[in-house]
């Protein structure tokens, strides 16, 4: 397709348009592997695995300036490290990659359980309960404020910041960026007050000592690591633990299968971080001219690395819309790849496998009691609890 | 004979290597992975070294067919 003749898709990936964004992604993997949107400026989508793969892994080809994000989240401020290039990046990363390891998870994981057992406690004593609000929202908040260092009495105030910055800003953007501003301001204070206190021993005490090339790290960069840490480490997992719930509540024998089997959820959480991943995209900018599967791509061009595609792509996966809880072979997409690999992805794991685990455990047999409610967001997932 | 190998420009320490096969690979405290001393060769490889090899996002992980190691 030759770029006069390209033929503009309205392909989204935000709000409405998920809510069939599987039967999209058949429809355009069908016409083209790469095509272009008109939406947000304009972008080309990669769709297949394979491509997205590659562009992964060529940051000279395919730079994260401005944004990874399509729409940025709120802020003109690059995020450190998603929207930065190589060579700083490299810096950056190397300071958070050692915090998220497996073995720093693990130091996690008995408080994660108790967290998880008490919330799942109060679903468990309702007969329809909005399992979104009492569960999947408040565990990851527990678990990664606490570990970041987020005081609790400020917990109450996080979710509608990550309403309006990362799902209000394709419907009311004004909304959106002044949440995006309020939490740089709250950051701006808190980092403020840290400075002056004994060093403590979470995230942001990690940064605030933290040393790049003999230097202590700024207050602009700390700030940006504060606000990427708090738009990564609360609703991806919310997400990903509440679409694993709208899953298995419509799903009786899977729910048995893995209370019988529970050694078998984290095989199942991976199936749902593949199907149903809370990132289905992420953008790049083309740094030179180039061409994917066929498709000249020019300096300049936005493009969209559609995860979510790739994740159901039939050239990867035997029977790629179907949920195999024990699929055994899942390199999947969900947390991207390559030097911008998302560095929670160990953290987020356990914290889903530990959700569906006390989840499971703690609750009796549930169902969707209300059949409109979406795959995909954070908002309500309305269980009817028992029979 | 085999031999397994992470190639260290390609991990980003996802680590799903030491999920599958916890007694092959382990990950270095700049959260890379690497493969343990004295478990880098066998005869035949392991379900889970496959697993391992097969689940590795970053296709890091390999495992040759060593024969010039019999020689």
């Amino acid at each position: 397709m030759s770029d006069d003749l390209k033929a503009d898709s309205a392909f989204d990936f935000h709000g409405p348009a998920l809510d069939d964004i599987f039967d999209t992604y058949k429809d355009l993997r069908g016409q083209c592997p790469v095509g272009h949107s008109s939406k947000h400026g304009g972008f080309w989508y990669l769709m297949n695995s394979e491509d997205i793969f590659a562009a992964e892994q060529a940051p000279d080809t395919f730079s994260v300036a401005p944004s990874m994000l399509l729409p940025p989240f709120a802020t003109d401020v690059p995020l450190i490290p998603i929207d930065i290039d190589p060579p700083e990046h490299t810096d950056y990363r190397r300071i958070l990659l050692p915090l998220f390891t497996p073995k720093a998870v693990a130091k996690l994981d008995e408080g994660m359980h108790r967290t998880a057992r008490e919330l799942a406690t109060e679903v468990a004593a309702n007969k329809v309960v909005n399992a979104s609000e009492m569960f999947a929202r408040p565990m990851p908040t527990i678990i990664f404020s606490r570990l970041a260092g987020f005081p609790e009495t400020d917990w109450p105030k996080f979710d509608r910041w990550v309403d309006d910055i990362i799902y209000e800003r394709t419907v009311d953007p004004e909304r959106a960026w002044k949440a995006g501003q309020e939490v740089m301001d709250y950051f701006d204070d808190l980092l403020k007050s840290r400075v002056d206190e004994e060093p403590r021993d979470d995230l942001i005490g990690e940064l605030l000592a933290a040393e790049i090339k003999g230097r202590k790290l700024t207050h602009e960069e700390l700030l940006s690591f504060c606000y990427l840490l708090f738009v990564a480490g609360l609703d991806t997992t919310a997400w990903a633990i509440r679409s694993s719930l709208w899953y298995l509540a419509q799903h009786p024998e899977a729910q048995a299968r893995l209370r019988e089997d529970p050694d078998l959820i984290p095989a199942a959480a991976e199936e749902f971080l593949r199907t149903l991943s809370p990132v289905q995209a992420m953008a790049r900018t083309c740094k030179k001219d180039t061409v994917v599967s066929g498709q000249e791509i020019k300096e300049g061009d936005r493009l969209v690395l559609v995860f979510g595609a790739g994740n159901r792509d039939p050239e990867i996966y035997d029977a790629p819309d179907e949920i195999v809880l024990d699929r055994e072979n899942n390199r999947h997409l969900a947390f991207g790849g390559g030097i911008h690999r998302c560095l929670g992805s160990n953290l987020g794991r356990q914290e889903v496998v530990v959700a569906l685990e006390e989840f499971l455990n703690v609750v009796g047999e549930f169902s969707l009691a209300n059949p409109n409610e979406q795959w995909h967001g954070v908002g309500p997932l309305t269980l009817q609890i028992g029979a | 004979m085999y031999v397994i190998s992470v190639d260290p420009a390609r991990c980003q320490g996802h680590a799903r290597c030491v999920v599958f096969a916890p007694d092959v690979f382990d990950i270095d405290d700049e959260g890379y992975s690497f493969v343990q001393p004295e478990r880098g060769t066998c005869a035949q490889l392991s379900e889970d070294v496959q697993l391992a090899i097969a689940n590795c996002p970053e296709r890091a992980i390999s495992a040759t067919d060593d024969d010039s190691k019999l020689e």
